[in-house]
């Protein structure tokens, strides 16, 4: 899940020209999980920016629980469902994540786009109120070595081989009310009865996978991740 | 060749000290720091922005300190640059005469005064070790030979009064493994606490030199306690402190800290001593602590 949360409407309405006539986009996944984009709060920021002068020809949200990041679905729902509306429009404001902003102008040809959202990580829903984030999306996955937890991420400095000397009683020297990274791994291996895995060197991270932007490419059940690091290809089956 | 090497090599109990460059372009005091040490301790650690705080770098200050005949512990810290630029700053360092070098992780840019600088963390401190001993065999981390080499005494820090102590104990292991020949410890304020530590890692057979900061005030004890990581300083000592008049201080302060090295003495191989700006105490601590 991407997570997303809206920008303050004063910086929306300044990235606004006077009588800019806006379409607003919703996505029925994630920033509607994240209630920075789901279809509640289309509809409000059509409403709101109507109230504050704004010409809004339209708002539309992909149904509930489908991506706006899916290219296909948003083609036929701006340039079919919604054609009247957003052929009326100068521009799109969009609350989504970065993807989506970019589906919005793959499925328009270039149409202008405005972020209405910041995007600010990849996380698990943990409930139906709070998503953290457990993964960097490094391209490289070290985790095996960590009984499951990520240390590029749970680590305020992704420190690979153990702890700083920053932790007081297992919170972090960025923020004491955090849990030290190096701690939870530490007590979970211990858990395991896995430690002498924390005593494995773990290698510099190839930062060429994390390279941007990247791209993944399926066929059959082949799979090729494009990076600066090269194409990595793999097989999904024997 | 490095006489801190010689020394530790030699089993010798060595004294080293600390000064921490200037926000700005004047190494005058910093220097001066320098200078009443001379005389006292065989080699001098220069902090790489310490705290995240914007400072002159370790490498101009530690080059400074070549130039008088004194000996540098060059500080490098992962925080601030990425592998090329850490492999660059080694080779330069040793091109300037800069023979000891201690490897650490460096405090989170947040902790300092630039606290929307993006943390680098490139490699963290093992790995650092591991890419300067390779600088030393020939080699830079991606295996190209060098065509000539450096040769550095290489060092790191381990904080023993950590609760667990225990993933400190096994990163020292790996830092060992990655070629770190000496390690310097965060302050010492309980010697039993130092023991248990000295205990669980004798067998590593690598010198650890204790840290050791000057104690001023009860007060200063307290907000430790409260916020350095890996400090403890037992409440007797912080009475101790309490109970005395402020003209006693300094008195009071040669008196605890020459304490605390003569019962760690026997447990480590050298002190490495903090002033934090009462450095004209150093002296005398070292004659009290029956060190010189
Ligand atoms: S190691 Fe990389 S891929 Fe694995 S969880 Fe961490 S950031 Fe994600
Ligand atoms: S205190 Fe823990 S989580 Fe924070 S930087 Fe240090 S090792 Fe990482």
């Amino acid at each position: 899940m991407h997570a997303t949360i809206q920008k303050p409407m004063n910086e929306i309405i300044d990235n606004l020209k006077a009588g800019e006539k806006v379409f607003v986009v919703g996505c029925g996944n994630c920033a509607a999980k994240c209630h920075s984009g789901g279809e509640p709060e289309t509809k409000e920021m059509a409403e709101r920016l109507r109230r504050r002068g704004v010409t809004v020809t339209g708002c539309a949200c992909t149904d509930n629980g489908v991506s706006l990041c899916k290219l296909a679905i948003v083609k036929k729902m701006l340039n079919e469902t919604y054609k009247a509306e957003t052929e009326q429009a100068d521009s799109f404001l969009i609350l989504a994540c970065g993807q989506g902003i970019h589906t919005v102008m793959d499925a328009t040809e270039g149409g202008a786009v405005h972020a209405g959202c910041d995007t600010i990580f990849g996380g698990e829903t943990v409930n139906d109120d709070y998503i953290t984030e457990y993964c960097s999306l490094c391209g490289e996955c070290i985790v095996e070595k960590t009984g499951g937890l990520c240390p590029v991420t749970l680590c305020a400095k992704g420190l690979l081989n153990g702890p700083c000397g920053g932790a007081i009683n297992g919170k972090c020297e960025v923020d004491r009310n955090r849990d030290c990274g190096w701690q939870l791994i530490y007590d979970r291996l211990r858990e395991l009865g896995r430690l002498d895995e924390m005593a494995e060197y773990i290698t510099p991270k190839n930062n060429s996978k994390w390279s941007r932007p990247r791209s993944l490419s399926m066929s059959g059940s082949k799979a090729t991740f494009k990076s600066l690091a090269g194409e990595h290809t793999v097989s999904n089956v024997d | 060749m490095s006489k801190l090497k010689e020394k530790l090599e030699k089993g010798q109990f060595v004294i080293t000290g600390e000064i921490g460059p200037p926000k700005g372009v004047n190494l005058e005091k910093c220097l001066n720091d320098a200078e009443t040490l001379r005389d006292y301790v065989t080699a001098i650690n220069v902090t790489d922005q310490q705290s995240a705080v914007l400072r002159i770098g370790s490498m101009a200050v530690a080059a400074r300190l070549v130039q008088r005949g004194l000996e540098p512990v060059y500080q490098l810290t992962c925080r601030d640059r990425n592998r090329l630029a850490l492999q660059s700053d080694l080779l330069s360092a040793w091109a300037l005469d800069i023979q000891n070098v201690l490897c650490i992780t460096g405090d989170h840019p947040t902790l300092g005064d630039h606290k929307e600088a993006k943390p680098v963390y490139d490699l963290d401190s093992v790995q650092l070790l591991h890419v300067a001993k390779g600088l030393n065999q020939g080699y830079d981390m991606a295996d190209h030979e060098l065509d000539s080499s450096p040769d550095f005494f290489l060092g790191a820090v381990v904080t023993p009064g950590l609760d667990p102590v225990e993933p400190q104990v096994i990163k020292m292991k790996k830092k060992i493994d990655a070629g770190c020949r000496f390690f310097q410890t965060q302050a010492v304020y309980s010697p039993e606490k130092f023991e248990d530590f000295a205990n669980k890692t004798r067998s590593f057979g690598v010198p650890v030199i204790a840290g050791v900061v000057i104690l001023k005030s009860a007060a200063m004890a307290k907000y430790m306690n409260e916020n350095v990581a890996g400090i403890s300083v037992p409440d007797s000592l912080i009475s101790e402190m309490a109970d005395t008049p402020k003209e006693d201080r300094k008195k009071k302060a040669v008196e605890v800290t020459a304490r605390i090295i003569r019962q760690v003495k026997p447990l480590c191989q050298g002190v490495h001593i903090m002033p934090l700006g009462w450095d004209e105490l150093v002296p005398q601590i070292i004659k009290e602590a029956e060190l010189s």
